[in-house]
């Protein structure tokens, strides 16, 4: 119990870290922002309370938002993320069901699975946030683009660190 | 009550949802807009520390860029001075009066974070209160309009981007003086679109647009852009694309404007409103 807290503990400040120092400090195009810290509400253990998982969306999205400086689209949409994270595991769950006590990761479950586990939420983590920020629907399809981009960028970063997890 | 309890237990995770999202909506309906600058200074405060040190490192690494900009600008500086200078020595002006022709003072200042990939954007500088900053002073990078600012803490200041939907900026085409209102659309951050230029109007793609001073916050003839393309909008006027001239993507070293006479335009202005 303690040894995951410390686990998920450093998993936490280390993505936010990555995205506060690295990734909010790339300015891309201007169509593409990849946003890695949803990483966080995709690893943690699958059989997490709701409540729980519910509280640490609202966290990290609280934390992201004070970094970047806009009140509160970080937050609704990791809280969303959180909320849905439990119908998107049961859309994605493996034939012989998960195993008990286990963590979502590509280790246990393979690429397959985790790529549209990951692309599902990021996709509705990015959707939310994107048209929360942007606030009206004139420029729909501009604003799906960037979506699509970013949740490009986004899985292109999350795929790399979950390799990376999985050599070690 | 049992029915009451029931239902609590069996959607209490809808509940806890929808209470954090009610908390999340409530933040971005006090969303930083203009008139409404505080929350972001507050809560910016917080992390300021930590973007400052980002912001080391990074003009560290683009240090010879910097010099070599600063150069190019000291070199035009200079030969404003040297033009100054013959124009001062053939008027009178008594001594002790040093400020009976400077309607604008100057300061200059170092954005510490700035974005271009929201849909309102800022940015933050260096100065504040006690540098003499307040809130509505113009900001400009390089002579072309950065940005105004909104908010000011002691040491530093949040100023509205020119990249902010919220930012409306008076301004004209310098060849014929039509004047119409210009702001970012949420697109492309090179690109700005200044409307209510009337059809009859004859506009050219190259055009330099600068501001108007009607505003009392940016003096007269400060650089935008040029026009990069035009078209019909409405049965009246045109929507002219205007490539702005500052580089929000690498802005830096900015000039932050203080009007002097600001107070007194707007008090004689209000007597006829």
């Amino acid at each position: 119990m303690i040894n995951s807290i410390i686990r998920f503990g450093l998993i936490f400040i280390l993505l936010i870290l990555i995205q506060v120092l690295l990734l909010n400090n790339i300015q891309f195009s201007g169509y593409v922002n990849p946003y890695v810290y949803i990483m966080f509400i995709l690893l943690l253990p699958i059989e997490i309370p709701s409540w729980l998982l519910l509280l640490l969306s609202f966290v990290t999205g609280l934390i992201i938002d004070f970094f970047t400086g806009s009140t509160g689209m970080h937050t609704s949409a990791t809280v969303l993320a959180g909320f849905v994270r439990p119908y998107v595991l049961r859309i994605v769950s493996p034939k012989d069901g998960y195993e008990s006590g286990s963590d979502p990761s590509m280790m246990i479950y393979g690429f397959r699975w985790f790529f549209f586990y990951a692309l599902l939420m990021v996709l509705v983590h990015h959707t939310t946030l994107f048209y929360i920020e942007v606030f009206r629907f004139a420029d729909f399809f501009r604003t799906m683009l960037r979506v699509l981009l970013s949740t490009m960028f986004s899985m292109t970063f999350i795929l790399l660190i979950e390799f990376y997890r999985r050599g070690k | 009550m049992r029915n009451l309890l029931n239902f609590l237990v069996r959607y209490n995770n809808l509940i806890i949802f929808l209470f954090l999202e009610g908390i999340a909506f409530y933040l971005i309906s006090t969303r930083n807009n203009y008139h409404n600058s505080r929350i972001v200074n507050s809560v910016r405060s917080i992390t300021r520390g930590v973007e400052e040190k980002i912001n080391n490192t990074k003009s560290y690494l683009s240090l010879h860029e910097i010099n070599e900009r600063l150069a190019a600008e000291n070199v035009a500086l200079k030969n404003n001075i040297s033009k100054l200078v013959r124009k001062e020595s053939s008027l009178f002006f008594s001594a002790d009066d040093s400020t009976h022709r400077q309607q604008y003072l100057h300061t200059s200042a170092e954005v510490i974070e700035n974005s271009i990939n929201r849909q309102r954007n800022f940015f933050t500088i260096n100065k504040g209160e006690s540098q003499g900053i307040k809130v509505d002073m113009a900001v400009i990078s390089a002579n072309s309009v950065a940005g105004v600012i909104v908010g000011c803490s002691k040491d530093y200041s949040v100023a509205m981007s020119l990249l902010n939907p919220d930012f409306k900026l008076s301004a004209r085409i310098k060849s014929n003086g039509y004047f119409g209102s210009l702001s970012w659309d949420g697109r492309d951050y090179r690109y700005a679109i200044l409307s209510e230029i009337p059809q009859h109007v004859l506009v050219n793609v190259g055009d330099t647009i600068e501001t108007t001073g009607y505003s009392a916050i940016f003096p007269e003839g400060v650089i935008v852009g040029t026009v990069s393309d035009y078209e019909k909008f409405g049965g009246d006027f045109y929507k002219i694309s205007v490539l702005l001239m500052a580089d929000f993507k690498k802005i830096h070293f900015v000039d932050v404007i203080g009007n002097m006479k600001k107070t007194e335009q707007l008090e004689l202005e209000k007597l006829f409103k």
